[in-house]
């Protein structure tokens, strides 16, 4: 294994910072943590990109399923992907399958269940939700607290803890490097390119916001539909 | 040889007789590659009488299913791809080893259960499947599912598999003695009513309409009262260097592949094809385009109708002749000159039946025209000389395509006389002359034509005759859709002749030097030389290891023009993203691409040793005589243009309608294909020097008992 292009920096621990609010809570936000207070309630501050999926253009090749656990295990996985693609083959267009990323809530709350900040968000990788593999201690609540279907973290039974997609901050066996203002590798090594980037987070409602139109007038000259 | 990266490590043995399983060292087959090398091998290693075993439904018949190190990964156009070896059904003069191959995810999912092949010998004394979740396997009672069609099947078995929820979306399957988490649902590979029947038309369906049915694979299953084999997996394939394979995998897409969003202008479709539906008809927009695990650009496709998922290819088009004379008049003789979208669904609908009833679509295709001529003339029908219940006036309908395939699915009706192959059916029937006079197009073993004439497509016929079955080999035939479509549209094909010629020639090493152009040359003039038995002999060779064994997809490898860079020359063989660059990142192998072929020529000698064993000899390697004797007057295309020079040597796409093979020019052709080979040039078998050149003393010593051993050339 090469060694990890990033190197961490630790922010505060979030029970230390849950016990800093009642003495100096208007501090937060302003030294660089990734809280922030806004409307008189504590925010994880905002992720500065997420992965958005287009369902009508993806094939199903689950080459991005590979490539992402080869970028962060070295090996071909599904189950260690980050992004998982599902499918069922006998269902009609549309359908048939579903493209299931990491939405990096706005309000993240895996990050917020972590007893020990493992799962976190930090300024220095422009507040992606990743979490550390050493410092996880595999209780399994932020799986839990992930409010998708399927779970957006995952359990990883080689190292005992959780992970989830980090923008490929910390992709030891790609190249390039990843992260926010990166190279995802999903995203770089999609066939079709039914996998986009964002900056700005939509609409945090409902997840259907992450799913968009990347389909042009080519597209469509190969017979397909571009309407959304 | 050290342990490589790439592999499980285990190959499951099923002994259905005694309902156990056993594991086997994949470590002892490396160096088969995987495959149809493994299934070669295991064939050799576990059949009990190779000699006597006439029939594949015979149980003591070895089927192996195999992947190879790239399945499960992101190979480009590889990780998805499966190969099926066994003893055949139906072929004439006699059956023998042979060889299919289906795409999807049940490799990819086999090797993330932790297993390269499994391998079935034996007959279950009741309906069972084989269901495998990662290293617990299970021989379980399939009464349940006999009689239920192919995607039921397949439905049943997958909802059992993923009946514990560990988490929201993720089921839990045992992992040793931990626990695995996934989202997929189980890969399966199962046969339908055709092949519980056990009819030489019976194929093996996973997914909606991945298909491997060459050589009678369903009848294999069904004579062993096997339904279907599931795997789930939640592990992992070990990778050698995955920094080297991402990056190739990179350059596969950024300098190689189609990028859609970029183009959608003409692209040679071998691994830089376009992502379109190989559906001959004109579909309708509301589909996708769907894929194999890895795939560079898919050429499957999901629709919106709500039926014909994965109906791709042949199986797109089986009754798209019929469709067309029912509604427009005319033969039901396939034409792809005029597709319109008003013959799509009811074709689709023909292709998800034929799907779901497990039935292989090549040989009924050819079946249909004949039907209908034979119903016309008063010969086919109630109470007709041949008798038939089917509504015939009516051929060409979804009601008709119903009651057809339940017919040769289930042996009844017509479909009594083919339950063994078409062309026994039709010689059963009295009626060989039509197969001999090319009214029905069966030109090598009893197999239906591909849709590629000999007499036009040289290598196509000559690669058969030289190996087990219908080639099924595009790497030239690329050639032939984008000339001659090229030339329907009104359009010029944007490559000299004599350009593309050289871009194929230059990857034919070992056997073809690069400035040895005529190797490409279709012109009559050349059609029994020796430089095309050395063309013939790359196609078997490098098909025999990369595609067949290392599993490449045979529509996207070799890569030999790719119009994407500007000296069009493709990734096969190239230090960047060539064979040998992914093989290696993923094994920690060194080998270079021409020693991947130089394995290929070992395993196609094993074949041939296995084939001289079961009785082959060079007289079975010959067309049906309407190849011989008749001109090519029909095509499914209105043009056949090919590379090729005219009497000063000048090149250009040339016409090959109208040209017939002479006997003696076969003949003369085979004979330089097997001094090249070194084979006996009188019987076609392996000799000694050959075969200990590659370490094969066994199989000479084993071929000399049984008085199968070629003569040395003098």
């Amino acid at each position: 294994m090469t060694t990890n292009k990033n190197s961490f920096e630790m922010d505060t621990g979030r029970r230390h910072f849950l016990a800093a609010i009642g003495g100096a809570g208007m501090l937060i936000g302003l030294s660089g943590t990734a809280y922030a207070l806004r409307d008189e309630k504590i925010y994880i501050k905002t992720s500065g990109g997420a992965l958005v999926v287009d369902l009508k253009k993806c094939m199903g090749c689950g080459t991005c399923m590979t490539t992402c656990s080869l970028a962060h295990h070295g090996k071909a996985s599904v189950s260690l992907s980050r992004i998982q693609i599902t499918q069922d083959v006998f269902k009609s267009f549309p359908q048939d399958i579903e493209m299931s990323t990491c939405l990096q809530c706005d309000d993240a709350p895996c990050v917020a269940a972590c007893p020990v900040n493992a799962n976190k968000a930090s300024e220095d990788f422009g507040f992606v939700r990743d979490i550390d593999p050493v410092k996880c201690i595999g209780c399994m609540q932020c799986i839990e607290a992930c409010p998708q279907t399927p779970k957006r973290v995952q359990w990883n039974p080689i190292t005992r803890s959780a992970q989830k997609c980090d923008l490929c901050l910390n992709t030891p066996f790609m190249e390039e490097q990843g992260g926010i203002g990166g190279v995802q590798a999903c995203k770089k090594v999609c066939p079709v390119g039914a996998i986009g980037f964002i900056t700005e987070l939509p609409d945090q409602s409902t997840p259907k916001s992450y799913v968009v139109n990347l389909r042009n007038e080519n597209w469509a000259k190969t017979g397909k539909t571009i309407e959304d | 040889m050290t342990k490589l990266k790439g592999f499980a490590g285990k190959i499951l043995h099923i002994d259905l007789n005694n309902l156990t399983h056993h594991v086997l060292p994949t470590q002892d087959y490396y160096e088969w590659g995987g495959g149809h090398g493994f299934g070669a091998k295991l064939f050799w290693d576990l059949s009990e009488d190779i000699e006597v075993v006439t029939d594949g439904r015979d149980p003591r018949n070895v089927i192996t299913i195999a992947g190879s190190p790239f399945s499960g990964t992101n190979v480009p156009s590889a990780g998805g791809r499966c190969e099926v070896t066994n003893m055949s059904v139906g072929l004439i003069p006699r059956n023998r080893f042979t060889r299919s191959n289906f795409g999807g995810h049940f490799s990819s999912m086999m090797k993330h259960a932790g297993w390269d092949a499994v391998t079935v010998t034996g007959k279950a004394p009741y309906p069972v499947y084989i269901d495998v979740r990662n290293d617990h396997v299970m021989i379980r009672d399939a009464s349940h599912l006999w009689g239920k069609d192919t995607h039921e099947t397949q439905q049943i078995i997958q909802e059992d598999v993923a009946s514990v929820e560990v988490a929201s979306g993720w089921n839990g399957q045992l992992d040793g003695n931990s626990f695995g988490r996934t989202t997929q649902k189980a890969s399966v590979l199962t046969i339908g009513p055709a092949g519980e029947n056990q009819s030489a038309l019976g194929c093996l369906i996973h997914g909606a309409g991945n298909a491997a049915g060459q050589g009678g694979n369903g009848a294999v299953f069904g004579s062993k009262n096997l339904k279907a084999i599931s795997f789930i997996g939640t592990g992992a394939v070990d990778i050698a260097d995955p920094e080297a394979l991402i990056k190739a995998r990179f350059k596969t897409r950024d300098f190689y592949a189609a990028d859609i969003d970029k183009s959608a202008e003409f692209a040679f479709p071998s691994l830089g094809g376009k992502p379109e539906a190989i559906t001959f008809s004109t579909m309708p927009t509301g589909h996708r385009v769907s894929s194999c695990h890895g795939c560079v650009n898919g050429c499957k496709q999901r629709n919106a109708i709500g039926y014909g998922n994965e109906v791709t290819c042949q199986t797109s088009v089986w009754y798209l002749g019929a469709v067309r004379s029912y509604k427009f008049g005319g033969n039901a003789k396939l034409s792809l000159a005029k597709t319109g979208v008003e013959l799509t669904e009811d074709s689709l609908y023909a292709g998800d039946l034929a799907n779901k009833l497990g039935i292989n679509t090549y040989p009924i295709m050819g079946l249909i025209p004949w039907l209908q001529k034979m119903h016309a003339k008063g010969e086919l029908g109630s109470g007709k000389e041949i008798h038939s219940e089917l509504p015939y006036e009516r051929l060409g309908t979804r009601e008709f395509a119903d009651q057809f395939c339940q017919a040769i699915a289930t042996g009844t009706d017509i479909g009594a006389y083919f339950i063994n192959g078409i062309v026994p059916g039709i010689q059963q029937l009295g009626h060989s002359a039509d197969v001999d006079n090319g009214t029905l197009h069966y030109p090598y073993y009893g197999m239906p034509e591909h849709g590629y004439d000999p007499r036009a497509e040289l290598e196509w016929g000559y690669a058969t005759l030289m190996t087990d079955r219908d080639m099924n080999d595009h790497g030239l035939n690329w050639i032939y859709w984008t000339v001659n479509l090229a030339k329907l549209e009104g359009i010029d094909f944007p490559i000299p002749a004599e350009v593309l010629a050289s871009r194929f020639v230059e990857k034919m090493a070992p056997y073809v030097q690069a400035d040895e152009v005529s190797a490409m040359d279709y012109a009559s003039h050349n059609m029994y030389s020796e430089v095309l038995a050395r063309q013939v002999q790359w196609i078997n060779h490098y098909g025999r290891f990369w595609k067949n064994s290392a599993l490449m997809c045979d529509f996207r490898w070799p890569d030999c023009v790719n119009t994407h860079r500007e000296d069009l020359r493709g990734a096969t063989g190239n230090d960047e993203v060539g064979e040998h660059v992914w093989w290696n990142a993923v094994t920690g192998e060194g080998i270079s691409y021409v020693d991947g072929i130089e394995r290929g020529r070992r395993i196609f000698n094993l074949d041939n040793a296995i084939w001289a064993l079961q009785g082959r000899h060079r007289d079975d390697a010959k067309f049906a005589d309407y190849i011989y004797d008749h001109k090519m007057t029909h095509n499914k295309l209105p043009t056949y243009l090919w590379p090729a020079t005219n009497g000063a040597g000048q090149w250009d796409y040339r016409e090959m309608m109208g040209r017939q093979h002479s006997r003696e020019g076969v003949e003369e052709w085979k004979s330089h294909y097997y001094r090249a080979e070194g084979w006996d040039t009188a019987t076609g078998w392996p000799t000694r020097s050959l075969l200990e050149g590659m370490n094969m003393k066994d199989v000479a010593d084993r071929l000399e008992q049984a008085g199968k051993l070629g003569n040395e050339e003098v």
